[in-house]
């Protein structure tokens, strides 16, 4: 289980290496990507149980009375859809910085952003 | 109260904003085109009426709790409505409203209008989203919402410069948000729950025991540092200058009246709320301090007016931070007080610098001179928003500016008191020089021709300059707006108590 948690940290740190390092707009865009995906790895960790169950209350455990019981074996589901939420937002995040990364390269010629910096002052 | 109007705020701009588009075809096949920017113009309109229907309720000391779906807090999503967020849900939907108005005209010239009107009701989506939320999870998905709009609509003309500043902002911005997420996990991890009543009065009990677990001030620094980039807090500022510079005018006005207010909003709900006011009440000082310094510092040597705003923004920014950092009743009213007064201001001078970019075509200061004599009504506005903004009597900077400093002094903190004061002079300053450059001097050659800003353009900032005159003349009438709002940032229990209770 803790694995999970040293991989979450491992790409978290990769991801802010890459965004602050590497001098080319799409390896920028991976690095946002990768942090964000360790996030997401850490969070879906975070709900998960060894051997857990799927957090669905059918009607015929209703019936037995056995809410108590799935509150002690499911998985909690408020991350999952924390991290679904969290994936759509990144998708847009990701194709607008393609977009403007596109728009940057007509426009200057490069990738590297240390040499679009023509707004000064 | 119309009913449901918490929801209606945001539902309706996210509705107008998507509508927005098919009304502009209907529109174009009847040869009305610009019935579409009047259609977001009564949206905004419309929505200010809605969250001003609210105030009555608000201010008779009332928390509106509105449960999404019928789930009862804590397990479902609620929105809660007090003193503070109505204060900031009302700055934002003037804002928005006289930003529509000014954008009718300014923005004629520009094609893929549709684009812009859609991004700027999704702004307004976002902003009043995370002022009316009660839940961290979902004040993350629309700080989000808020975000990604802003950086489109300041890479919207994608010239050169405004992709290079929307490529700035949208990667240091995704960072700030990114952080965000991962205070939110820690908290959920640590405590459980996602609403912020909740979590607050659980955090209490952490809090208590000894020693202090290490995760709470790495929660507080990854919330300040997420929301800290919204607001361009020195040193997290890199991106505010190039965008407000690059972005079009009524973008720049929008942005340095709503979102920055929501960064603040944001900053003081979850961290006050979380951590309490007086465990990081320095902290504000010092950053504020900071902010208030290097922004002004920066302001005085620009060459481009949008820039040189862009400086002067980071720099009140500062101001605000030390008013409430001080913690005391004077000095969040101080805080709130300026935080009113800089979005009236701030939107005011964007929007004069708006004028003379749609009438010059540059915004370099270099190259203007003299237009006092072709725009008399713009300068002279413009006048009044530097004048406030510099904290001259009898406008609303002073009335504000003079609050912090009382509080400054009551609170025992003279030094910092003083380099406000030193701060405001040095803000007198970089706006006398630009006002020189701009309106008077020689006048170049081919600059004889320009005319008068356009009516509809004059329209917000003749409003805008009205509020300036009176919040100084009448500060009692701005205290009178700020006082709710500066008791529900003292009376958290209140809040959370109201917000538990309607379970």
């Amino acid at each position: 289980m803790s694995l999970n948690y040293i991989i979450a940290m491992i790409l978290f740190t990769l991801g802010i290496y890459c965004l602050l390092f590497k001098r080319n707009l799409m390896k920028m865009v991976i690095g946002l990507q990768v942090m964000t995906n360790g996030l997401h790895l850490f969070l879906i960790s975070l709900g998960y149980r060894e051997g857990g169950i799927a957090p669905i209350l059918a009607g015929e455990m209703l019936e037995r009375g056995a809410a108590a019981e799935l509150a002690a074996t499911a998985v909690d589901p408020v991350p999952q859809a924390l991290v679904l939420t969290s994936i759509v937002i990144n998708v847009c995040t990701m194709a607008l910085a393609l977009s403007l990364a596109v728009y940057t390269y007509r426009h200057y010629g490069t990738l590297n952003p240390f040499r679009i910096r023509r707004l000064k002052g | 109260m119309i009913p449901h109007a918490p929801i209606l705020t945001i539902v309706l701009p996210i509705f107008a904003a998507f509508l927005t588009p098919v009304v502009g075809i209907v529109a174009k096949r009847f040869g009305v085109e610009r019935a579409r920017d009047w259609f977001v113009v009564g949206v905004a309109i419309l929505m200010f009426i809605i969250v001003a229907s609210m105030v009555p309720a608000v201010w008779g000391g009332e928390v509106l709790v509105y449960k999404l779906g019928g789930w009862s807090p804590p397990w479902g999503i609620v929105l809660a409505v007090d003193g503070l967020n109505l204060l900031v849900a009302l700055i934002i939907a003037g804002v928005v409203s006289l930003v529509a108005i000014y954008s009718v005209v300014y923005m004629e010239r520009d094609s893929g209008l549709e684009k812009y009107y859609t991004l700027l009701m999704l702004v307004t989506a976002g902003s009043m989203g995370v002022t009316l939320t009660g839940d961290i999870f979902n004040l993350y998905v629309f700080f989000e919402i808020m975000s990604i709009s802003s950086y489109a609509l300041v890479a919207f003309r994608r010239n050169w410069d405004s992709v290079e500043a929307g490529v700035k902002y949208l990667v240091i911005g995704s960072l700030g948000t990114s952080l965000l997420l991962l205070s939110i996990v820690f908290l959920y991890g640590l405590i459980g729950s996602l609403n912020i009543a909740d979590l607050a009065w659980k955090l209490v009990e952490i809090k208590a025991t000894q020693p202090l677990p290490m995760i709470v001030p790495l929660m507080l620094a990854l919330l300040v540092t997420g929301f800290g980039i919204k607001i361009a807090m020195v040193p997290l500022h890199a991106w505010l200058p190039d965008a407000y510079q690059a972005a079009p005018s009524a973008v720049s006005a929008l942005l340095s009246g709503a979102t920055t207010t929501v960064g603040i909003y944001a900053m003081l709900r979850v961290s006050y709320l979380l951590f309490g006011a007086l465990a990081i009440g320095m902290m504000f000082i010092v950053l504020g301090l900071i902010t208030m310094v290097a922004g002004g510092l920066m302001a005085l040597v620009q060459r481009d007016l949008k820039r040189l705003l862009a400086y002067s923004c980071i720099s009140q920014m500062g101001y605000i931070l030390l008013g409430v950092g001080f913690g005391t009743t004077m000095g969040i009213q101080g805080g709130l007080f300026h935080l009113l007064n800089n979005a009236i201001y701030k939107v005011l001078l964007f929007m004069c610098a708006g004028a003379i970019v749609y009438r010059v075509g540059t915004s370099n200061l270099d190259e203007l001179g003299g237009l006092g004599k072709n725009m008399p009504i713009t300068a002279t506005l413009f006048v009044v928003g530097a004048l406030a903004i510099s904290g001259v009597p009898p406008l609303n900077g002073f009335a504000s500016k003079w609050t912090i400093y009382v509080a400054g002094m009551e609170a025992g903190q003279p030094i910092c008191t003083a380099i406000a004061v030193v701060m405001s002079a040095l803000t007198l300053a970089y706006f006398l020089k630009a006002i020189n450059l701009m309106f008077l001097g020689q006048r170049p050659e081919h600059l004889r021709e320009v005319k008068e800003a356009p009516p509809l353009m004059l329209f917000p900032m003749l409003m805008l300059a009205a509020f300036c005159v009176v919040f100084g003349i009448l500060p009692g009438l701005g205290i009178d707006l700020v006082r709710p709002a500066q008791g529900a940032v003292m009376n958290q229990l209140g809040y959370i108590g109201s917000v538990m209770g309607a379970g």
